[in-house]
């Protein structure tokens, strides 16, 4: 599965997006795509100060045929009932988003940013292909509230993930 | 929002319904029910105050009553504050930190789950609380509606009867059935321990109180905190210790051996003895003033000779236990059998009966207990109506604590010829 990894705003440090485009698992295979050109504003709460992923997803472009989009964005990502996600994804639609304004935790350059946000572009991108959340504690697709908890992942899927992925992906 | 929120509980294991006002919320109530409501302060028709109130009506009381978290916007975090008087569990601000969400969600659930398994287990302690098996007529009855009558109260009870009357299981009834069921019951046979043995294990000890006292020990009247304690043969009770029992039961308080610090001793106390204690007082073995504190209200049981009527019962209850216990699949007793149990003196009293019916389950290979699977059966029973007549006529004085008019009313005969039976039989008046 081909994944389209577009910008958004701010670029990220080019080492931690070629370590993400190295380390995706089976079946994902990264290539960046550059800066997404689309208008945000109507997603940006100026009181907040943040984006609305959900708004966003709507406006991402549906990717080809057996191809996968996602967002990298420094933009702090919210949702209506929630104040703040790390990304967002449309269950099973290929299209997600990811922020890594929230997964660093030191000063540029942060050496462990690199892993965060490969464990959780990962993430994303389960769910942009159909996987819900798994209770394995080391599966990419446990569900995590704060930064420091995303380190007791790997950034791959458990067996049963894996399993359900590539049906999902045949 | 809603749905938003309801995808993040479905993911997060959570079974998840959605109501889009406070009526349609009652409804599904009404209907299926809920652990955790998340309310929304405002919402159309019935605001979440309302809702509360209306769950809450629905649900006085106990762990089927759902857990409420209101959620509020930052400026209606007052409304929120009346809702946890009014006895909301907790509440959130809007937007939700996710991290936070997710805690006070968890917590609540694992609130309403200790909840219900404390609901369950008190349900179970009410379910296995022991009972009398008897007629309850002559002594029992007397004996049932004393312990009706003190079982709620805080009353101390003393307990007496023959060994093996069940005076261990009517001191469980009284506990059963009072206000501390909940609480523990501790046991003390006061018979079975030496005095400095008696004294660490009632008060407890401090480290190194004396030799061998390598840490603290919390004795049994502080085990007994909130419950019962139960001292059987209290009888035996050395005075050093009495007159340190009687201390705790006049302060409430307590010291353990070797420690200058006074612990509450909150507890209901249920004595019993097989021994005369008045006799015992008035040869000075047993100090008067904690006499009369024990010995409040007093229950006697009447031995098991002075029911019979209780003895098949009994039989049945036993045989019916020890079936269960060995797989077995003993049917009743032969007319024989059941006879020499209701002829026997039972000197041993329940217990007796109950090692009797043991034994003759573990002896019988048939569909039926017969004579022989009892040990006082060797011999034949004199079953003549001579015989019959001269154990009913001891049965019944023996019933009526030879009142001999109440025992000729009884028997349905007049007094001269109660007399002249018992003359005849050599039956004399205790």
């Amino acid at each position: 599965m081909k994944v389209r990894l577009r910008s958004l705003g701010s670029l990220a440090p080019a080492a931690d997006v070629e370590h993400l485009l190295r380390g995706l698992p089976w079946p994902l295979s990264g290539q960046d795509e550059g800066p997404l050109e689309i208008d945000s504003t109507p997603c940006v709460d100026v009181v907040r100060g943040q984006l609305d992923a959900a708004c966003l997803l709507q406006r991402l472009p549906s990717p080809p045929a057996g191809e996968a989009l996602l967002v990298l964005t420094g933009h702090d990502l919210f949702l209506p009932a929630l104040t703040h996600v790390f990304g967002a994804s449309l269950l099973g639609h290929r299209r997600g988003v990811l922020s890594w304004c929230r997964l660093q935790l030191a000063p540029t350059p942060d050496p462990g940013l690199g892993r965060r946000m490969l464990i959780e572009a990962t993430h994303e991108l389960g769910h942009a292909l159909g996987l819900v959340h798994c209770p394995v504690t080391h599966c990419a697709m446990h569900r995590t509230l704060w930064p420091e908890g995303i380190e007791l992942k790997q950034p791959d899927y458990c067996p049963i993930c894996r399993d359900l992925l590539r049906r999902l992906v045949q | 929002m809603r749905s938003s929120l309801a995808a993040w509980f479905r993911d997060e294991g959570y079974v998840v319904s959605t109501a889009a006002g406070g009526k349609q919320a009652l409804e599904q109530l009404t209907g299926d029910g809920a652990d955790i409501l998340l309310v929304d302060v405002k919402m159309p028709g019935m605001d979440g105050l309302e809702l509360q109130r209306r769950v809450y009506e629905l649900h006085p009381g106990g762990a089927s009553r759902p857990t409420v978290i209101i959620m509020t916007a930052y400026a209606a975090v007052e409304t929120a504050v009346q809702a946890l008087k009014e006895g909301a569990y907790d509440y959130i601000v809007k937007p939700f930190d996710p991290e936070q969400l997710s805690r006070l969600v968890r917590k609540a659930a694992e609130r309403y789950t200790l909840l219900s398994e404390n609901q369950a287990l008190k349900q179970r302690i009410e379910a296995a609380a022991p009972h009398l098996i008897t007629s309850g007529q002559g002594g029992m009855g007397r004996v049932f509606e004393q312990l009706e009558q003190v079982a709620p109260t805080e009353t101390s009870v003393l307990v007496t009867g023959e060994s093996g009357t069940g005076k261990e299981l009517l001191a469980r009834l009284l506990h059963a059935r009072s206000g501390r069921r909940f609480g523990p019951m501790v046991v003390v046979n006061c018979g079975a321990l030496a005095q400095g043995v008696l004294e660490s294990e009632l008060f407890g000890h401090e480290r190194g109180a004396f030799t061998g006292a390598v840490g603290r020990h919390r004795g049994k009247l502080e085990l007994a905190h909130d419950g019962t304690l139960f001292l059987d043969e209290i009888g035996d009770v050395p005075p050093k210790v009495q007159v340190d029992l009687l201390r705790v039961l006049e302060e409430r308080v307590l010291t353990r051996v070797g420690g200058n610090t006074s612990v509450p001793a909150n507890f209901r106390l249920i004595t019993a003895t097989h021994c005369d204690l008045g006799q015992m007082v008035e040869r000075g073995e047993f100090r008067q003033d904690l006499y009369f504190r024990i010995n409040v209200f007093c229950i006697e049981l009447p031995p098991l000779r002075q029911r019979p009527e209780d003895i098949p019962l009994l039989a049945q209850h036993f045989l019916a236990l020890f079936n269960a216990q060995t797989n077995r699949r003993i049917e009743g007793f032969s007319a024989g059998a059941m006879a020499s149990l209701c002829n026997h003196d039972w000197p041993g009293n329940v217990r007796e009966l109950q090692n009797a019916i043991e034994r003759a389950v573990v002896m019988c290979r048939g569909a039926q207990i017969e004579q022989e699977h009892f040990p006082f059966t060797a011999a034949t029973p004199d079953l003549s109506l001579s015989a019959m007549e001269q154990a009913h006529i001891r049965r019944v004085l023996a019933a009526c604590e030879h009142n001999v008019s109440l025992a000729a009313r009884t028997l349905g005969i007049d007094r001269v010829t109660l007399y002249n039976k018992m003359k005849k039989f050599g039956i004399d008046r205790p």
